[in-house]
């Protein structure tokens, strides 16, 4: 059986073809990466809360999504942000309303400021019922 | 070379700089991203650092995150880019970036009306500035005609003076500008004590330097880079830490050296101060911080050229005189000092209603508070023990009513070692 030969020439050629193509696969993979890169989220400012029915008077649920305390009582629906006026740390709610574990602001139950070092009242979110019954809280 | 054989060299040159890249890549840190409340800025630094420990409860990360304080390139994954703009390298309480690190109204440099006047208490105290110090060797050198403080260890101003005894200003004390060697030599050598110096070697001196010199506890730490229990702050302040200063030796205005102590003290009694210096329990059973005040430790704003103008709790703050008791006044706001100072440190349950000491210059002394039975009881700011104390009325006390100075109580309570 004549033994079979490549030319030089054809390897060099097949060998430019594997190159080129290798190398183009990795540059694709790294195009792809660079695509497809997510960077971090900007914090939401609408939420949905599901069903408004599952929120009957009575109801004192933090939203840890927003960061938020839904409020549902007597006077109706209401959301106070858990962060902080001063540097923006998590307050807690206590009975007597709420403290900052930072530096030790603290708050009415609705958010009025009782001890610095915070100078302003909580915030608070929109409480919104979308068409479909949905609670939605928006951040103002 | 043909053209086909350029191909295939720039071929394989395209592949190996693509697996080179490919490689780069893959021996990079997983980059973990931290978004904090208080900058919304996303930042990288957490890739490295997850393993050190929150700072304080007061600086949780999730809201001051990292290059708030301590600065850097915050998207940066490779260490030499991440750490080249940091401020003060390891510690950005260094007094020269102290006010872009830990400043700004709502948290270190606000006003005083609301004691948020931390950074400039401490730049200008006298253990920042070392200014009586200098004034005292330059008087007693001959190269200034008085004991006014003139020159710190760098140039600081106080633009609201309030007390007749401080200077409006004091200017950078260089030693190789005075004449007298023995100046010159205390320059070189006795400079290692302020708040700006590095400590000297050794593991007794082993402190961090600006506001870290102090609430930064090294005590028994090893303060070499990477060890991560320096990522500490604390107004619990040990009285090991005052000592990394404070009663290491004597400086020698012969040699103007410094010489270091030699006896190894075995315990509390005999660590806490020098051999010829007279003192009484509670010097040795509490911390220097129990008794000291805050404008004691850290200054009141001026720019004082000795301790005496600044350092003024006696014996008599807490115990009283035997014809008097010692000041208290009850809180009756929720923005009291008392409050905050108690929040930081939560050694004592402090709330609206009661009743605690103060000094004659009315500085809470929110660690003690009176008793119904006539005693006083007392928090350890450092260690939370609890101390029950007397007031000297009615204890018997025999001093002569005009000799209320500390000085004069030692004459009786001094130890013997």
């Amino acid at each position: 059986m004549p033994e079979q030969t490549m030319k030089r020439r054809d390897f060099l050629k097949l060998a430019t073809q594997g190159l080129l193509a290798a190398g183009g696969l990795l540059g694709l993979g790294g195009l792809l990466r660079f695509l497809s890169f997510q960077s971090e989220p900007a914090p939401a400012r609408e939420i949905n809360l599901g069903a408004s029915i599952d929120y009957p008077i009575g109801t004192r649920k933090v939203v840890a999504e927003g960061q938020a305390l839904l409020i549902h009582d007597e006077q109706g629906l209401r959301a106070i942000s858990l962060t902080c006026t001063h540097l923006g740390c998590l307050v807690e709610e206590k009975e007597s309303g709420f403290t900052c574990p930072c530096h030790g602001s603290m708050y009415t139950r609705d958010g009025a400021v009782l001890r610095g070092p915070a100078t302003q009242a909580l915030l608070t979110w929109q409480v919104e019922q979308s068409a479909n019954g949905d609670l939605l809280l928006r951040r103002e | 070379m043909t053209l086909r054989r350029w191909i295939f060299a720039a071929s394989l040159l395209l592949l190996l700089a693509l697996l080179a890249a490919g490689w780069q890549e893959s021996r990079r840190v997983q980059a973990v991203a931290l978004t904090p409340t208080l900058t919304s800025e996303v930042e990288y630094c957490l890739s490295c650092h997850a393993d050190l420990p929150e700072i304080s409860p007061s600086h949780p990360i999730e809201t001051f995150g990292c290059v708030l304080c301590h600065g850097g390139e915050r998207l940066a994954l490779d260490a030499d880019l991440a750490h080249s703009t940091m401020r003060g390298g390891r510690n950005p309480s260094e007094f020269s970036v102290v006010e872009a690190s830990c400043g700004g109204e709502q948290c270190h440099s606000g006003s005083p009306e609301l004691n948020r006047d931390h950074i400039q208490r401490a730049t200008t105290s006298i253990q920042s500035t070392y200014a009586g110090a200098i004034a005292s060797i330059r008087y007693t050198f001959g190269a200034q005609s008085d004991l006014t403080p003139r020159y710190g260890v760098s140039a600081v101003q106080d633009k609201t003076v309030i007390s007749s005894k401080a200077v409006p200003e004091l200017l950078a004390f260089d030693s190789t500008n005075e004449s007298s060697p023995w100046i010159q030599k205390f320059g070189e050598n006795c400079l290692d004590c302020h708040l700006s110096a590095q400590p000297r070697e050794g593991d007794t001196y082993a402190r961090l330097s600006g506001c870290a010199a102090c609430h930064t506890p090294t005590a028994g730490l090893d303060i070499a880079p990477g060890e991560t229990q320096l990522h500490r702050l604390s107004t619990a302040i040990n009285y090991s830490q005052c000592n990394t200063c404070h009663n290491r030796g004597n400086y020698d205005l012969r040699s103007m050296t410094f010489t270091e102590r030699t006896d190894q003290p075995a315990d509390r009694l005999h660590d806490y101060y020098q051999p010829i210096a007279q003192f009484v329990r509670c010097e040795w059973t509490l911390d220097c911080i129990d008794c000291h005040t805050r404008s004691e430790a850290m200054g009141d704003g001026d720019l004082y050229g000795s301790k005496k103008d600044i350092q003024y709790t006696q014996c008599r703050t807490c115990h009283g005189t035997p014809d008097e008791l010692p000041l208290t006044y009850t809180i009756t706001s929720l923005e009291d000092l008392a409050l905050r100072q108690a929040f930081l440190n939560p050694v004592i349950d402090l709330k609206v209603g009661d009743t605690i000491l103060m000094t004659e210059k009315g500085e809470p002394l929110w660690n003690i508070r009176p008793l119904e039975d006539g005693t006083y009881e007392l928090f350890a700011k450092a260690s939370g023990q609890r101390f029950i104390f007397r007031p000297v009325m009615s204890s018997g006390c025999l001093q002569n009513p005009e000799e209320q100075a500390s000085s004069a109580c030692h004459q009786c309570h001094a130890v013997e070692r």
